[in-house]
């Protein structure tokens, strides 16, 4: 299920792409998911842990993905409790959110209005009211709502 | 500082070329549109010069400013054209609005988040969009779009 909640909280890592860069392992990289996100986001192609080949980059090592995949890969696979600010994601990482979502608990922490509204349907806890939401709608009437933000 | 400066940022695979018009920039958009690597060859070139392999070419320095000591780097610093990257907790603080109103350097803020206590307009918020190849076609041409408008810049 996805939660989320605005503004500045306790245990919120404010930018995910620098923890990614120190906190990563080889699995979460060659995770089908993660292979899936990178060419999705990066247009990039997982060779190996320790190698992706990106069309303007070229040959380029984990570290140098983008820092919305970074985050999307924390959110999937980091199992320290740790909230991870979905600001670090543009607005095409938001299908992927959903879709981390529907397969673990996943808190996210926003400071400004992502665009979910390329997601199919979604259902998602607003934790700064308590309200369920349902669809793109709901969501950003609530958001737009929330003063922490 | 007044006016509008041309920037060319640029090494072997990468160029990327744009105005900046006025003295507050905000650059957003999706992820992986190579924002943080116009910061990080920004970053490099201020730092090592030739060395870096970075070509910056601008009437203006270009430089970033970093978490580190900012209030002190940044009172120092005039008549230059300052890159920010979104991990910089202090860009939400009043003490950073209070200093670049104050400043006669231009500020380039990479962020998604509503800098509230900035006075920018919604004219100079800006993606950046992959142009194509250019010239040998090795090197990858990227230019600045509005957000909120259709047109390149």
């Amino acid at each position: 299920m996805l939660k989320i909640i605005f503004g500045d909280i306790e245990n919120s890592i404010y930018h995910p792409p620098t923890y990614f860069d120190n906190q990563y392992e080889d699995e979460w990289i060659t995770d089908p998911l993660s292979v899936e996100m990178v060419r999705d986001i990066d247009k990039s192609e997982v060779i190996s842990a320790h190698l992706i080949e990106s069309p303007v980059l070229g040959p380029i090592s984990p570290k140098e993905i983008s820092g919305g995949v970074k985050t999307l890969i924390l959110m999937m696979f980091d199992d320290t409790g740790k909230i991870f600010n979905a600001s670090s994601c543009g607005d095409n990482c938001a299908k992927w959110i959903v879709e981390i979502g529907k397969r673990k608990d996943l808190t996210i922490n926003l400071h400004h209005v992502l665009d979910f509204s390329s997601a199919d349907e979604f259902d998602a806890l607003m934790l700064n009211t308590g309200r369920m939401i349902h669809g793109y709608r709901e969501y950003f009437c609530e958001a737009m709502d929330i003063k922490e933000r | 500082m007044k006016g509008k400066y041309h920037v060319i940022v640029q090494n072997k695979r990468l160029r990327y070329e744009f105005d900046i018009k006025r003295n507050i920039t905000i650059i957003r958009g999706d992820s992986a549109t190579g924002k943080t690597t116009l910061y990080s060859m920004i970053a490099l070139a201020a730092r090592l010069g030739d060395s870096s392999g970075v070509e910056v070419q601008c009437e203006k320095k270009c430089r970033v400013l970093e978490e580190l000591d900012w209030k002190l780097v940044l009172q120092n610093l005039h008549d230059q054209i300052i890159f920010l990257d979104e991990d910089n907790l202090f860009l939400k603080t009043t003490d950073f609005a209070g200093m670049v109103k104050e400043s006669d350097n231009y500020f380039v803020i990479i962020t998604r988040e509503d800098l509230a206590n900035l006075p920018y307009s919604v004219e100079e918020i800006y993606g950046i969009h992959t142009a194509g190849k250019y010239h040998d076609m090795k090197q990858v041409y990227n230019k600045f779009y509005h957000i909120y408008g259709e047109n390149h810049i």
